[in-house]
Order: structure tokens, then C-alpha cells, then sequence
């Protein structure tokens, strides 16, 4: 435990959470507690976890909002774990206040940046959930400059960052700033959470944008 | 023949007839026996009607109805002014004729017709009765006669109407079926020959092939191959009946591509919208060459915001793609960057 993260996984399946843990011992993140029921998260080691990974359908085909909204509003730090790539419900996930909405299709690697950026506090938008963002239609959505939509869809469209960043001539650390900055723009619309209102006022402290784009 | 057209011949026949029963049958018989002044008059007040029915024989408008009063009129002066006893005999000259002028003037209205001939009957049989000294034998024979060939003339003249009617409804059955028929084949042939515009590499290949112009074992010829049944794949697809089309499309190439070994992901961002075939094709068109033409992995990305659709690739593919024609509606890119070959087609919704 390197940089000491800790993890609890919420997940009705056994070969997810098998599999999940393997991905993150790989990578240094310690999961204290796994299991099917959301009250892991809740007790024992699990209460305690840095990252909270929620899987949104948990023995039953209506999403786990409520369960995402009370983990958020404790001011836990969770990411959604999905099977289903549907830009609605990731939307709405980011809105109540997840740092990251993963689907199952999506690899190891995403899954340990998320939870590695969630530990700090900081989101992760992966490919799917740029498409989302970008295709995002709703009257409330931000307003995005054309290179921070540009950046969304080449994300989602190529899957590499380093592709994006050869692409639109910028640097790693540029493509990574933009789509933090979208995340931003995104935390500041809708109801209020903790760990939305953390990552905004990060944003300002670190001069990544101003109280003007929002 | 139609409905108007035996309406038009009828009334001219009747016409002629008419003309010919005044003239040749009755007025011998008005001359023959003594008549007063009344019965000249009845005479010459049919002669007015036939003139105002030929009148309207010769600009084609219908007889009005009311005209039937006048021979009703001339019928009364007729029998009335018959001498005692001579009624539906010899000199009773009126009887048949009033009965043809108004078969002339109501031939277009069978109801009135009977109703008005038998207003005709009864006021002859009635003043036949009044006088009293008559040969019924010889009346009997008379309204038989006379009534009996009207009646028959009207029965056929309705017969005539129904077999026109029928006629013209299996006329018209016949010319509907056949613009059905016409425009069946028609639609065959325009999906023929979309299809053979659509097929686009894949007729020349086939004929290279048969002509052993190329082998398969060039690996130019197996690369035209891919490319054509991509091509292929995506036109079996471009007439299902589904709710999202192009996304239908775009799956398929990828079912192609897959079957040949290539690791492709696909992502779909935002709602379906309508997108008409043909920009569907040239939206496809660039990512399906891709498809054909990469090796290893690719990844196709469907993305619809709210005034763009958007259809890009990205794979491991040769630097060069063929050529995937010119297009019209969309715009195409195509880059490479670091081994990557991404090639993007969008089209503006609004």
C-alpha cells in the first residue's frame, strides 16, 4: 500500500468483486471489504475506505440512485461500476454526485485511474462517459468552449489520450486539464454535494478555471 | 360505354322515334277522323315539347322534369276532346303518343315515369268508363300495346345504365390493378438498380475473378474482397425495418469486421435521430473502408448531439484507405497519428 488507498466494493456478483480486487492489488489500492450488500460501505473496514465502488444494479433492474445519493451525501467519494452504457443514468449518477460513472465494458486501466483520482478527490470522465457528456442534450448541460467538446469527442472516439493530445496538438497534461475542467463546469450545475462542491472549489484553488466559467 | 354516353343515345333514339310516331302514326289519324281545335292544339303543344327536348338532346343538358307536365296537359285536351265512344279506339290518336313523350321527356327518372304514365292510363281508362259505349276488347288492346312497348323501352333503357355502371366499375378494377402492377415494377426495378449503384467494387471484382484476372492469393485482391463485403454487409442492412437505421448499419460492418479476426469496440453516445438513407450511406462509407482495410483492433464511435451525427473510426490500417468515393452531405476526415489511422464522417442535423 504504497499510496495507502483503500477501497470497498459493492457488487452482487462474485467474479466482479474476484476480479476487481485482482485489477486493484495490481495497482496498489487495498480493497478493505467487498460484498453485495451496500452496508459494507457502511461497517467494518468498509466504512473507512478512501473510494466507495457501486455497482447500480444490485439484484434488481431499477438503478441503486438512492443508495449512490446517501453514500454521496455522507460525503463519501464513489464511483459507479455499471453494466449498462446508458448516457441518461450516467448523467443523472454525476448529478447526484459520483467522481466517476465506469461501465463493466471498460477495463482495468479506467478502473484504476478512477478510483486513483477518486482517492484524491478528483473525478474521471473515461471514454463512455465523454460520449455521454458529449451527446448530452439536457437544458441545464454547461457551456462548453468548442476545444473543450473537441477534446470530449475525440476522448470518446479514439479511447487514447495520447492519441487526442497528437491529434489537437496539445499536451497529455492539457487533454487531462480540459476534461477536468468540463467535470468542473458539470459539478456546478444541479443539486449540491460535498464531493462536487470539493472538486469545484479544488478547481478554482488550483487557477484551473475561473468563478467566471461557471 | 358510360353512364352520360347511354343517357346521350337513348334520348336521341327517343327522339327519333317520337318524331317518327307523331308524323307517321298519329298524324294520319288526327287527319283521318273529324278532331276540333283542341285536339290541333295538343297537337302542336307536343310539337313544342319535342322541339324543346331536341333543343336540349343538341347542347347535352338533361330535360327538366316539369316539361312532363305539358304532355299531362295535352293528354286532358286529347281524350277530352274526343268524340263519345272514340276513346282507346282508331281515332284516339293522343293515347300513345302522350305515352312516348313522356317516356322522352322522364326517361332519366323511372319513378316519375311510371307515376305519370299511369296518371296518363287512369285518365284514359276513366273518360273511357264516363262515355260508356266503347269496345273494351279493342281498349284492352290498345293501352296493352301502347303501354306495353314503353314499359319494355324503359326496362331497357335501365338495363343498359346497369351494364355501363358495371361495365365502368370493372373498367376502372382493371386500370387500378394495373398502376398497381406498373408501380410494383417499378419499385423492383428502382431497388435494382440501387442495389447495382450501391454495389460499387464489388461487380468489377467479381468479373476479375471470373476472368482470372486476379488471385486470391494477392493480397490486393483479398483486401478488394473485405472492402466489398463490408460494402455488401452494409447494403443487406440499409432496408431493415429498425428503429435506430444507422446504428443497424454500423453494426453490421463491425460484424464483418469481427468475423475477420479485427477486435472492434463499438460506442454510442446520445439519442437516435432521423438521418436519411442517402447520408446514412456516406456517413458510413469512410469507417466501413476503414473496417475492411484494418488489422488487429479498431474502434467505431456513433455520437449524436443535438445538431451533429457523428461517425468515426479509429484502427490499426494502412496509411493509404482506398478511396471511399466523393461525398456530398457529410464531411469526411481522415488523419493518421502514431500507427493510427482515424477517419471521421459528420453530418449537420440542422
Amino acid at each position: 500500500m504504497a499510496d495507502g488507498v483503500t477501497a470497498v466494493l459493492v457488487d452482487d456478483h462474485p467474479v466482479v468483486r474476484a476480479g476487481v480486487a485482482h485489477w486493484l492489488s495490481t495497482a496498489d489500492v487495498h480493497l478493505v471489504a467487498s460484498g453485495e450488500d451496500p452496508e459494507v460501505a457502511w461497517t467494518g473496514p468498509g466504512a473507512a475506505a478512501d473510494v466507495v465502488v457501486l455497482d447500480l444494479h444490485l439484484n434488481s433492474v431499477t438503478p441503486a440512485t438512492a443508495e449512490l445519493r446517501r453514500l454521496v451525501e455522507d460525503g463519501r467519494r464513489v464511483i459507479v461500476y455499471s453494466m449498462r452504457s446508458d448516457d441518461e443514468i450516467a448523467l443523472q449518477c454525476l448529478e447526484i454526485g459520483a467522481l466517476s460513472y465506469l461501465t463493466k465494458a471498460e477495463g482495468a486501466d479506467h478502473l484504476v485511474q478512477a478510483v486513483k483520482a477518486a482517492a484524491r478527490g478528483q473525478s474521471y470522465t473515461p471514454p463512455a462517459l465523454a460520449g455521454a457528456l458529449a451527446g448530452d442534450r439536457s437544458e441545464t448541460r454547461p457551456a462548453l468552449s468548442p476545444r473543450e467538446t473537441e477534446v470530449l469527442v475525440e476522448w470518446f472516439q479514439s479511447e487514447s489520450k495520447e492519441f487526442v493530445a497528437q491529434r489537437l496538438n496539445i499536451t497529455l497534461s492539457t487533454v487531462n486539464s480540459h476534461l477536468e475542467r468540463i467535470r468542473v463546469k458539470y459539478a456546478a450545475i444541479g443539486r449540491q454535494a460535498p464531493t462536487k462542491a470539493a472538486l469545484v472549489a479544488r478547481a478554482i484553488q488550483d487557477g484551473l478555471i475561473g468563478l467566471d466559467d461557471l | 360505354m358510360t353512364d352520360h354516353a347511354v343517357s346521350t343515345t337513348t334520348r336521341q333514339v327517343l327522339l327519333v322515334v317520337v318524331f317518327a310516331v307523331q308524323l307517321v302514326l298519329m298524324l294520319p289519324s288526327l287527319v283521318a277522323h273529324p278532331h276540333g281545335p283542341a285536339a290541333w292544339f295538343a297537337y302542336c303543344l307536343l310539337t313544342a315539347v319535342l322541339g324543346i327536348v331536341a333543343g336540349h338532346v343538341a347542347t347535352g343538358t338533361p330535360t327538366p322534369p316539369l316539361l312532363a307536365v305539358v304532355p299531362l296537359a295535352a293528354s286532358v285536351l286529347v281524350t277530352t276532346a274526343l268524340p263519345a265512344g272514340a276513346s282507346l279506339d282508331d281515332p284516339d290518336w293522343g293515347f300513345g303518343l302522350v305515352g312516348w313523350y313522356l317516356l322522352l321527356v322522364l326517361v332519366e327518372r323511372p319513378k316519375a315515369l311510371v307515376v305519370a304514365l299511369g296518371v296518363h292510363i287512369c285518365l284514359s281508362i276513366a273518360w273511357f268508363a264516363h262515355a260508356g259505349n266503347g269496345d273494351v276488347g279493342t281498349a284492352g288492346v290498345v293501352i296493352l300495346s301502347g303501354t306495353s312497348f314503353q314499359v319494355g323501352v324503359l326496362v331497357i333503357t335501365r338495363v343498359l345504365h346497369r351494364d355501363a355502371r358495371l361495365a365502368a366499375e370493372a373498367a376502372a378494377e382493371h386500370d387500378a390493378a394495373r398502376t398497381r402492377e406498373e408501380l410494383a415494377r417499378q419499385r423492383e426495378q428502382d431497388l435494382k438498380a440501387g442495389f447495382e449503384g450501391q454495389l460499387g467494387a464489388l461487380l468489377p471484382l467479381l468479373a476479375d475473378l471470373a476472368d482470372e484476372q486476379v488471385s486470391v492469393a494477392d493480397p490486393t485482391t483479398r483486401l478488394r474482397c473485405s472492402v466489398a463485403a463490408v460494402q455488401l454487409r452494409r447494403l443487406f442492412a440499409e432496408n431493415d425495418d429498425v428503429p435506430d437505421p444507422l446504428l443497424h448499419e454500423l453494426t453490421a460492418c463491425v460484424d464483418v469486421a469481427e468475423r475477420r479476426g479485427v477486435v472492434v469496440s463499438l460506442a454510442v453516445s446520445g439519442t437516435a435521430t432521423p438521418v436519411p438513407t442517402e447520408v446514412r450511406r456516406e456517413l458510413v462509407a469512410p469507417m466501413a473502408q476503414a473496417l475492411a482495410v484494418a488489422h488487429g483492433r479498431a474502434k467505431v464511435s456513433l455520437l449524436r448531439t443535438a445538431d451533429e451525427v457523428r461517425v468515426a473510426v479509429v484502427a490499426d490500417a494502412p496509411e493509404t484507405l482506398p478511396a471511399p468515393g466523393r461525398p456530398v452531405a457529410v464531411t469526411v476526415e481522415t488523419s493518421v497519428h502514431g500507427g493510427l489511422v482515424r477517419s471521421e464522417a459528420r453530418w449537420r442535423t440542422a
